[in-house]
């Protein structure tokens, strides 16, 4: 009986370096705002405290995206599903619509517009960078349609204290509810990702759709899924930041397709599917996060942060690929 | 009657399957069977329709007129799902393995053990993969390697292992020698070995009648859609099929 000599010895300790490289990044994003921040002011708690509240409203959907690129596909129509499911929310508390009833009925909506991409994408075959992007087009305009562009305070239907407001926005001794939620999803999305049958289905599409499909599985229903839950987290966050904003506007998202894209791929994500872990986005979704806030506070003007956000970009997927390549045995 | 039919030597038969794309013919009323735990290498020239023929058998495409009979029963296949339900296990060429997922994700692609909170077993799923492996005389150090970090015989050897750990009574190898090294295909023709020890049947199919010779009890050749020949391994030399192959005609 002949046996096969054994795959490189040294695979397991690549794999934990190849998983570590995110969580370093971030550390070493951390300890350099903290360095040359005035005043040490970037791990000061209050403002701590900001970026728990402001995170989480990219941070959620950022999540979903994750998903939906490591089975390889994309979505950019957030930005405009995002404020629609806003304005939905907005349209049913001014009719008078309980807020916790408007919130659960927009939950299924943003899933409905996932899903409206999830077929799009699966039935035509085109790139879902296309059909994303003409679906965010097109709920965009019905959006400035709808909305007359005009901003709408929603303060009279969920006055802060209340108890829907403090729900979504409240806090839980110093912790803002909101950085709990995006934990919370982090952690369940974590854990039907990493550790449950559809997470290894995700995997295996974004890796190599052919084989997933000759194993047996869905592969239509698994992007399909993957949309929705990206449609679900977007009707979620967009309520949570109508929450704390007190209003609709119809910019709200504008911008946010690119950013999550930037965080999830931060994170260690493929752009060709097939990689990246929950723990990897999170991370790159807070890096992404202090980078913004860390440079205001080194009093970089505010419209010049993009520059070095798309500086940051680049570096860490070259430090990405390097790791990836060298691990990967290529 | 029936008892007699289940007694059937034939794992499959498949009789006068015709399958068109479009305008073109691909499969012309072909008839193909195997035997229970006999290997049988599936020959022909590109474009004869042996991999239509195979895509039928694993339910992939559905045949527009013949039968189809397993274990003596005559099925109905309409996806690879059906096929892999009476076990028939396809070891697809390129598209075999998840270049990102670890040897045991692979090998338990679709069919993950889970526990009682419905998570994955990665313990079961880790142990029963070596055992797989080992069973095949593959012996690979960790089931979280990434099937990226293998060799070519390495990944058709999960492949297969993967399709014998579900029970299969027909495995269809399409091409599994394609593309590798001289040590490698004989790894490979060694997992064939394995199978048939083992009571599997297989569909070898190849372009390389060197390959295919030293493993099947016998030989199918398919050109212009059609059986051309169908005999045991012994009554025939490489040459003389070879030389068949090329002109696609039985004809002196």
């Amino acid at each position: 009986m002949q046996s096969v000599s054994s795959a490189p010895s040294t695979r397991p300790l690549r794999l934990n370096l190849a998983n570590l490289s995110t969580p370093i990044a971030f550390i070493i994003t951390i300890l350099i705002f903290w360095a040359f921040s005035p005043g040490h002011r970037f791990l000061d708690p209050r403002n701590l405290g900001a970026m728990a509240k402001l995170t989480p409203d990219l941070g959620v959907v950022a999540l979903g995206i994750g998903m939906l690129m490591i089975c390889g596909e994309f979505d950019l129509s957030i930005a405009s599903v995002f404020p629609l499911c806003s304005y939905v929310f907005t349209q049913l508390l001014m009719a008078g619509v309980d807020p916790f009833l408007a919130f659960i009925v927009v939950l299924p909506v943003g899933a409905a517009l996932g899903l409206l991409n999830g077929v799009l994408v699966v039935r035509t075959g085109l790139p879902s960078f296309i059909i994303t992007l003409s679906t965010m087009l097109f709920w965009r305009g019905v959006l400035y349609v709808a909305s007359g562009l005009m901003p709408l305070s929603i303060l009279p239907y969920v006055p802060t204290g209340s108890a829907f407001a403090e729900l979504l926005t409240g806090q839980v001794g110093p912790v803002p509810a909101q950085i709990l939620w995006f934990i919370g999803f982090a952690a369940v999305l974590g854990v039907i990702l990493h550790f449950g049958r559809f997470g290894n289905w995700v995997y295996a599409v974004g890796s190599n759709q052919d084989a997933a499909r000759a194993m047996g599985i869905n592969v239509a229903w698994v992007k399909i899924t993957c949309y929705m839950i990206v449609g679900l987290l977007c009707a979620f966050a967009s309520v949570m930041q109508a929450a704390r904003l007190g209003s609709f506007a119809a910019t709200q998202g504008i911008g946010s397709e690119l950013k999550a894209i930037a965080a999830v791929v931060v994170g260690g994500t493929s752009l060709r599917g097939g990689v990246g872990s929950m723990l990897g986005i999170a991370l790159g979704v807070f890096i992404i996060q202090a980078i913004d806030n860390g440079l205001i506070l080194l009093q970089v003007p505010v419209f010049g942060v993009n520059t070095f956000i798309g500086i940051a970009v680049i570096l860490f997927v070259i430090l990405n690929n390097l790791t990836n390549r060298q691990f990967a045995g290529q | 009657m029936s008892a007699s039919l289940s007694e059937s030597p034939e794992l499959l038969k498949m009789v006068g399957i015709h399958k068109y794309f479009g305008r073109v013919h691909a499969l012309r009323g072909v008839d193909f069977s195997v035997k229970r735990g006999e290997v049988v290498g599936l020959c022909g020239d590109n474009g004869a329709g042996k991999s239509t023929l195979i895509k039928v058998a694993s339910g992939y495409h559905c045949a527009d007129a013949g039968q189809i009979f397993f274990e003596g029963r005559e099925v109905k296949m309409n996806s690879p799902r059906d096929a892999r339900a009476l076990g028939i296990e396809t070891v697809y060429q390129e598209q075999a393995l998840c270049p990102h997922l670890s040897i045991a994700r692979n090998i338990f692609l679709g069919r993950e053990p889970t526990n009682s909170l419905g998570l994955i077993d990665r313990q079961t799923m880790n142990t029963d993969s070596m055992q797989a492996l080992a069973n095949l005389g593959l012996h690979l150090r960790s089931p979280d390697a990434l099937v990226s970090a293998l060799s070519g015989g390495q990944r058709q050897g999960v492949a297969i292992a993967r399709a014998i750990h579900f029970q299969a009574k027909l495995v269809i190898l399409d091409e599994p020698t394609i593309a590798l090294s001289v040590k490698e295909v004989r790894e490979v023709l060694d997992f064939v070995r394995h199978l048939r020890d083992k009571g599997v049947a297989a569909i070898f199919i190849t372009h390389t009648l060197h390959h295919v010779f030293s493993v099947a009890d016998r030989i199918v050749v398919i050109a212009h859609g059609t059986t051309l020949v169908d005999m045991p391994t012994r009554d025939t030399t490489v040459d003389d099929l070879s030389d068949i192959i090329a002109r696609g005609t039985l004809g002196d």
